[in-house]
This record gives structure tokens, sequence and C-alpha cells, in this order.
């Protein structure tokens, strides 16, 4: 047993020592450039794959660091001034605190080439901060209302199938129907996949015209007491005191009370196509997300871009690259083959719609939802240099919400603190 | 010890081995089952809760041919090594700070507690950059150099070395022997328990870091398991099939090993005579 | 022996574990507390850090929090552990498999753990389930503010009783039979062995364990960041937690330092008055 144990482990000793050998062999005569980002490695395979394929002297070397971790990281290192890292992907609402901390260039000089390649003025503010532009956008996100068809069969309930995005459901109509739904069995009605986040959450106040939170120059004074949030808030809050939507599961774990037919209703972004296409037996459609009525329809957006360091050790091939995936359509379009988000690139789109179109027989028309959401409802989140602290403190609110806090010393709490917090940050 | 109070005894520990393993039973079920199971079965009770109804060893063929054999060798290097270094300094440390009667004694062991009492993960960053100056970023050096002067050993060999009567010393000292011969033939054979225990510090330090191993070593040859576990969840989707599958190794290791320590504690057992 | 002679051994004994901690440990602490007298956007040192943090009544919130935590888990801990090391101490069938399992929880990561425990704690989840099926009404775990710190107890207490269990087990094993053997023949009950013969013996190991362990809780995070963020209400917001979210979420490094600073006076305040009641008659310094 012990013998056998060992031997195993030196043989894999033997081959982790001689992997990274011939790594170095092979890349003697090429410019290295050090990738840090947050997504699975087989995201950004097919993308630098294609585009090693095509520039034979630059070794492209993907560093990934889990999401949570990724402000740690560039703090730490493109924040120290360390050349080891050429390219990381940056959170769009993280490019005003990069920014302002040096540690984005400003890339104003590519202007013309990033709106010619990349048209949707909204796609083009994510990477802006002060009127400049700091970085090259790649991806971005909209929202779906997913359905349960069997569960509103169960119900009785007709199928809001999409007509035209003008006769959305309201919220009052929708949790009507999710009421419904649980009566005739359904364990929830309703629930947001990003529960307690402040990215999908941030459209009900848009919606209800109670502003983003954050106001001011700069944004960065707290806004969080007005009317419509302390009325927004509480209906959120009676959302999950009522019974309707559950408390206590986390968003990373809502996906799967869609797959497994514990709840009718479902408000969530594309990228949840990849799993719920994999779920044997879930029969499921998606219409327009609702809306406050009296109010504008309104849905978050926003994803990735992709950053050259300032302090980057080859800057000149960090720079093919990044241009290669995010100016032209096939690197564009590579960077979103094992990645269900959609490219802001609008030749790129033109090509991943007709693959998202493959689902509209199945689910209804989803690529007529996200390509009208992204033309006309989608509202980034505020561009501020202090847009972390705010989003930490808010997602604590949401989360107490959630769990039953009373609403206004809840909101008052978090005003009194962040106005602290940010009066630090200016 | 009577039969019955040895059957009561007995099952008594297996009930709390039990309510103890249970959580991780429910990791391992999670791992062999298919991702849309993980979360099917958690309530009312049935079969399913506890079982992998529908058993697969699809997850963790897909972990293993992956880059996470690497990661787990990665462990098991920067913690082996860890615990070897570890022990020599640290057991050295305290041996000074328990017997040699020097001036200065108190604030040497003043430093080492206030050494352990400063949260790593707070320094971490001014750690890095010291380190990166040194150019030890992505190399063993780098990840094992944080886990090897261990305040918390060191206190822990100086409360055990304190307790071996000093009068073995003497002896040893008038018949010649220096102080190293007193380290080495006295007092470590004398602490095998107490170095296995010290050990376990220096383990559980280096097999949970995360921060750390982050900073220093993000490149994929030096990627440690705690770093590459915690990679399966993006910000849009966590791959619970995968983060369990990977925690069945990484505890089925320590798992094996840890049973093998505990025989270090029953020899003692056996020389010094139960208690009852 | 000669006073210089002896300094010489104890360097030559000491120097690697000196230059380590002071390299690796005490030196980077240093950067902290310069970090921490500096204002966001100032070159001069001041106190302003400390000023902001203490006007914060999210801060204070988290120093009450934590020392009631504290108050808690710290004597909790260590009496479970005492009970399942006198428990383990025996020649019983397979032992060492059982105690390995009980150590078993600590070698697991904490993310691991954490999202475990949080699924058992879903209120459709197994524990529930469990109290339902016993007819008992289904209770609210990590949402809600009365009972998410008692949840985060059960949390990190599964996680560390083995360890401290195995530290009290080691020094067991090292009382000689021989003193239970002589208070026996003077009639000594099972209480009255355990009282005036295994908890004397146990003075250092148990010195060892009450420090490390205070220690240990005072910088607990890993579940409370992935479970609550230190909800609900703030109820749970141990102080390493706030540490943590100022320095790598909110990126407000200076205050984060400040409260680091704030941590290790205090954990060094609480150990020093550990060593001072545990200090027997015969050992000398602190």
């Amino acid at each position: 047993m012990y013998l056998k144990t060992f031997r195993r482990s030196a043989s894999v000793i033997a081959l982790a020592l001689a992997m990274p050998m011939a790594v170095t062999t092979t890349a003697q005569a090429q410019t290295v450039v050090n990738f840090l980002a947050e997504a699975a490695d087989f995201v950004y395979a097919p993308v630098i794959e294609a585009f090693e394929a095509a520039n034979p002297d630059i070794d492209i070397r993907y560093q990934q660091v889990p999401f949570e971790d990724l402000n740690a990281a560039i703090e730490s290192r493109v924040g120290q001034g360390d050349s080891s890292i050429d390219v990381f992907a940056a959170d769009t609402p993280r490019v005003p605190a990069f920014a302002s901390r040096g540690y984005l260039p400003d890339e104003e000089a590519n202007r013309e080439r990033i709106e010619a390649a990349v048209p949707n003025p909204v796609d083009q503010e994510q990477v802006s901060w002060e009127g400049k532009i700091h970085a090259f956008p790649m991806w971005t996100s909209t929202q779906l209302l997913f359905y349960n068809r069997d569960l509103l069969e169960q119900a009785g309930i007709a199928e809001p199938t999409p007509t035209s995005p003008d006769d959305r459901l309201t919220w009052e109509e929708l949790l009507d129907l999710a009421k419904q739904a649980q009566d005739a069995g359904a364990e929830w009605g309703f629930t947001f996949q990003q529960v307690d986040r402040y990215y999908q959450l941030q459209a009900l106040y848009e919606s209800a015209g109670a502003g983003p939170g954050l106001t001011g120059e700069g944004l960065l004074q707290p806004d969080l007491t007005n009317e419509g949030w302390v009325q927004t808030s509480a209906w959120y809050r009676d959302l999950y005191e009522d019974g309707i939507a559950p408390r206590g599961v986390s968003p990373n774990q809502t996906n799967d009370l869609f797959i497994n037919g514990q709840v009718a209703f479902f408000y969530g972004g594309p990228w949840t196509f990849g799993r719920f296409e994999e779920a044997e037996g879930l029969n499921y459609g998606v219409t327009y997300v609702p809306y406050f009525e009296g109010g504008e329809p309104v849905t978050a957006t926003g994803s990735w871009a992709l950053a050259i360091s300032p302090h980057a050790a080859n800057p000149e091939a960090a720079r093919r690259f990044v241009e290669f995936a995010t100016l032209t359509p096939e690197g564009a379009l590579a960077t979103t083959e094992s990645n269900p988000l959609p490219p802001v690139n609008a030749e790129a789109y033109e090509q991943w719609r007709e693959k998202i179109a493959e689902l509209t027989p199945k689910v209804g028309p989803a690529i007529d939802i996200i390509t009208h959401e992204l033309q006309n409802t989608a509202v980034g989140r505020p561009r501020t240099v202090g847009f972390v602290a705010f989003e930490t403190v808010m997602n604590r609110v949401f989360s107490d919400l959630r769990n039953g806090a009373e609403v206004e010393p809840t909101l008052q709490a978090a005003e009194d603190q962040l106005r602290s917090q940010l009066a630090r940050i200016r | 010890m009577n039969n019955n109070a040895t059957m009561v005894r007995t099952s008594l520990t297996v009930l709390c081995a039990i309510l103890f393993a249970l959580p991780l039973w429910w990791v391992a079920v999670s791992a062999l089952r298919p991702e849309n199971d993980i979360f099917r079965y958690l309530s009312p009770l049935s079969w399913g809760t506890l079982l992998p109804l529908n058993f697969t060893l699809e997850h963790v063929v897909e972990l293993w041919s992956g880059p996470f054999r690497l990661a787990i060798m990665n462990s098991i290097i920067v913690t082996t090594v860890t615990i070897l270094v570890g022990l020599a300094i640290c057991s050295a440390a305290a041996f000074a700070l328990a017997i040699i009667d020097f001036p200065g004694r108190n604030i040497v062991f003043i430093v080492m507690v206030v050494s352990f009492l400063i949260p790593f993960d707070a320094i971490a960053v001014p750690l890095y950059q010291t380190m990166r100056n040194l150019n030890l970023q992505n190399t063993y050096t780098g990840l094992v150099l944080p886990g090897i002067g261990n305040g918390l050993a060191v206190f822990l060999l100086r409360q055990f070395f304190l307790g071996i009567p000093k009068e073995l010393r003497e002896a040893a000292m008038i018949d010649g022997m220096g102080w190293f011969g007193v380290f080495w033939r006295i007092y470590l054979p004398l602490s095998v328990p107490a170095l296995i225990s010290a050990a376990l510090i220096l383990f559980v330090f280096q097999w949970q870091a995360y921060l750390w191993p982050l900073l220093i070593a993000p490149a994929p040859d030096y990627k440690v398991a705690a770093v590459a576990i915690a990679q399966f969840s993006t910000q849009y989707d966590v791959n619970y099939a995968l983060i369990f599958a990977a925690a069945l190794f990484i505890s089925l290791i320590p798992m094996v090993i840890l049973t093998g320590f505990q025989r270090g504690f029953s020899a003692s057992v056996a020389s010094t005579g139960g208690k009852e | 022996m000669q006073q210089r002679n002896k300094l010489l051994v104890a360097a030559a004994f000491l120097a690697p574990a000196i230059i380590a901690v002071i390299f690796l440990r005490i030196w980077p602490a240093t950067s902290a507390l310069h970090e921490s007298l500096l204002a966001p956007g100032e070159t001069t040192y001041s106190l302003e850090n400390y000023a902001y943090i203490f006007s914060d009544p999210v801060f204070l919130r988290s120093l009450q929090v934590t020392l009631v935590f504290l108050v808690v888990v710290a004597p909790l801990q260590i009496v479970i552990a005492l009970a399942l090391a006198l428990l383990v101490n025996a020649a019983i069938p397979f032992v060492g498999l059982w105690r390995a399992i009980i150590l078993l929880p600590v070698a697991i990561p904490q993310s691991v753990s954490a999202v475990v425990w949080g699924v058992a704690f879903r209120p459709d989840g197994p524990v529930n389930a469990v109290l339902i099926a016993m007819g008992l009404e289904p209770m609210r775990f990590l949402t809600s503010a009365e009972q998410a710190m008692g949840s985060i107890i059960v949390i990190v207490s599964w996680i560390g009783v083995g360890y401290w269990m195995t530290f009290i087990l080691a020094g067991l094993q090292d009382i000689p039979k021989s003193l239970y053997e002589a208070v026996r023949i003077d009639g000594a009950n099972r209480f009255q062995q355990f009282w005036y013969v295994t908890l004397p013996q146990l003075r250092r190991p148990l010195t060892f364990v009450l420090v490390a362990n205070t220690v240990a809780n005072f910088l607990v995070f890993a579940p409370v960041q992935i479970l609550t963020s230190g909800g609900p209400q703030g109820s749970t917001n141990l102080i390493m937690n706030e540490i943590y979210t100022r320095a790598f979420v909110s990126g407000d490094r200076s205050s984060a330092m400040a409260a680091t600073v704030v941590l290790v006076t205090a954990v060094l305040a609480v150990v020093l008055v550990q060593f001072r009641m545990m200090r027997s008659p015969e050992d000398k310094g602190i």
C-alpha cells in the first residue's frame, strides 16, 4: 500500500517537473503576455488559441483568480506597479475606481476604432471615466424572465408569451401569477437569480423612478431614504415576508431551484441558458422582465472589459491581443464561444444572435428580447469611484431586507454609513 | 475497564464521529451524483438526501483529468516541506525558550506570542511586496516561507518541554552531553506527541492557506489545491459538483495521514499506560 | 555555565525562528501600523483613521459582536474538546479512525465547510427537515438576526473542536498512570480523580488551548464572509470580516489597518490576562 502510493506520487512529480520545462523550451523565442481574469480556463481558451494561431510569436499565459479575489489581486499586483501582469479583465462598474487610481491607461487614442466596433453608447460608457475611455469593452449582460411551463400549466396560467415589449407584465400582475402557481403546488412563486445583489436589483428602483441610490457630484452622496427607495424596498422585503420567494438561498443556488421545478418564475440573465439547456426534463420559456406600473421598463447591464496594465512588461504584444479579442469580429466571437454572454462588438453580435436564435422554437424569442433590452432598457451601474464601497453596503441592505429587517431604519443606517465611507474616498 | 463501560464508551465515540462525519458524507455523496441532483433532495428527508441515487463518477473523472491533479500535488509538496523545515526551526526555538535561562528570554517569547496574534491576511499585501522584491513569485520557496516560523507551534512545544523533568537534563550534562545532545537525544524523543501536535499546526496553516498562495503563486504550475477549488466558482456560476469532488480529494489525503498520526498517539498511550 | 555562553547557545537555537518570525510577521505588521497612521491621501502621521473607526457604528458594533462571540465560543469549544478528549482517550476498537474523523473538518477548505453548512441551514434545508420530522417548528438559522450567531458558532465549533481535542489528548496521554493509582488508594472517585489529577496535570496543554483557541476565534472570518457577510443586520459581523471587507472589498486599506492594530492590541491584552491566570508558581516569565 505504502509503496504503491509512493510510486504513484513519484510519477506525478516527474510529470509536474517535466511540464513546465516543455513549456519553456517551446516558448523561448516568444513574447509572453500574462493575462489575469476571473473566468474559468475554458472561457478564454478559444480566443487565446485563435490569437496564438495568428500570432505565433506571442504566448498568452492565462492566470485565473476567483471573482471575489480578483480585486485583491489587481490591487496588490497592478496597483503596486508589478510588471508581471500585461492584460487583465476589468468588471465595468470598477472602471472608474481603477482609472482614478491609475491602474488603467488612457485609451482615448483608440476611441474611433472602439466606437466603430462597439457602436452602442451604453457599452462605451461602461469603459469610460470622466469622459475618457480606459479599457476595451468585451461583453455585456441583460435580463429575461424565465418561467416553468409545467408549473404554469398545473396552475392553469396562460403562458406570458412575448408578443411585443410594450405589453410586458407589471410586477403586480407577475406576483399575482406567482401566487396562483404557488396555490397550485409550486414551492415558490418567484425568485431573482442574483438575490441580494445590487447588480440585478438596481433595475427595480430605476423602474420605480427612485434613482440608483447615489447622487451629487461624482455620485458620492447616498440617496437611499427618498420615498421611492422606501416603497420599493418595502416591496422587496414583502416578497420574502409573504413567502412568494425563498429566504436563505444564496445567489449561487437559485439556478437549482428553477432546474428542480421548485420555482415558477425566475429573473435571470443569458448566462443561465447553459445549465438550463443541460437539465433534462426542464420545460421552460422566456419573456420580457416586468416593470412597475407607471414606471419605465429597466434592465441591468454591464459585464467585463479587457484592460492593458500601465506597468505591462510587453505592452505592444498585450495590445495586439486585447484588440484582437475586442475589436475584431472573429476574436470577439471567440470570447463568447464557451460563454453565454453577448459580445458588444456589433459584427460579432450579429453572428452570436444566430446561435441564440436556435433556442427560439423551444423557449420563445430569447434573442429578440435580449436585443431589445440591450438597445432600449439597459441602465448601467452608477459610474463612480465609490461604486465598490457602495455595492458592498447595498448587498448587505438587500440581504437584511430579504431577512425581514425594518425598511426605514435599515436604509437610514446604510445612508449614514455610506456618507462617512464615501467621504473618505474623495 | 469492564466490558459494559467499553461498550458505552465505544457507542458514544462512534455516535460523535458520525455527527462530525455527516456533513462530510454529504460532500462525498454530492460529488458522486449528477450536478442537478445536488440540491434536489434537501427536504423532506428521503433516501436521496444521503445516498447518491444516480451514482456517477463523471465529476471525479473530470476533476482528476484536469489541472486539479497538479494542484493537489503542489499542496502536498508545499505542506510536507513546511512541516519538516517548520518542525526543525520551531522545536529548536522552543527548546531555547523552555530550557536555557538566558537574558532577554521574556522579550523573545513575547515576540513569538505577538507573531501569532497578527492576522496573516491583514499583512499579506506588504509581505507580498517584499517577496516580490526577492523574486519569489511563483516558486515553492515563496509558498513555503510564511508557514515555517510558526509562533503557535513554538508556544506549544515550549509548553511541552517545560513539563519534562529537568533532572534528566542535569544528569545528561553531568555525563558530558552538550546542549544539542540534550535537545536531540533527550527532548525530541520524549516529545513525539507534542511534535505531532506541532506538525498538525503547521499542516493546518499551510493546507488551509488561501489568500497567500493566490497572491504569490497564481501561475498554473504552482497553484495549490485550496486556490484551485475556489476557481470552480465564477461570477455567474458555481460548479458545486466539481467543488465537492475536489473537497473529497482534499479531505481524503489528510484522512489517511491523520489516521496514521493517531498511531503515534496510541503508541504513547501504550508506553505511559492508560489512565484508568 | 557562564551567561555569555548560554546566550550564544540560545541564539543558535533561536536564530532561524526569530529571523522567520520577524521577517514574515512582525516586519510586515509594522507596515500595517505605518499605513494605519496615514489618513487617505495624506503623507503625515495622524490618528484620523482611528478617530474614524471609533466613530463608525459599524465598527463599534463589530467589536461588540466579536467580544460576545468570544465569551461564548471559547469556553464552549474548550469544554467540548476536553469532553471529547476524555471520551476517546481509551483503548476502544478503531480509536484512531474515530479520532481522525472528529479532527477531519479542520483539514477541509473553510470555503467548502461554509457551503455545506449554508445548505444544511437553509430554511428549506435538511436540518429543518429533521426538525419537521420530529414534529418541531422549523427554524430560521442564518436568516434571522437572533439565530445567525448561534449558527455560526455551531459551524466554527464543528470545524475546530476536533483540532483542540487533539492537543488536550496529547496532554492526557502524558499524565503518569501512577498519579491515578496514588489517589485511588486514597479512595478518590471518578470525579475526584478528574479534579485532583487530570485537571492540574493538564494545566500546560490547557493554557496552550485556551490562548490558541482565543486567538483563532478572534480571527474567524471565512464562514462569516461566505454565509452572512456579517448580517443579518450586523449580527455576525466579526471583526476579521470587517477588516477584510474594508481592505479587500471596499478598498479602504488605511482604516482596515487601523482596525487590525486595534484587533492585535485587544488580542494581546486578553492573552496576557490568560497567561497570568494560568501561571503556576514554578513558571518564570509571563
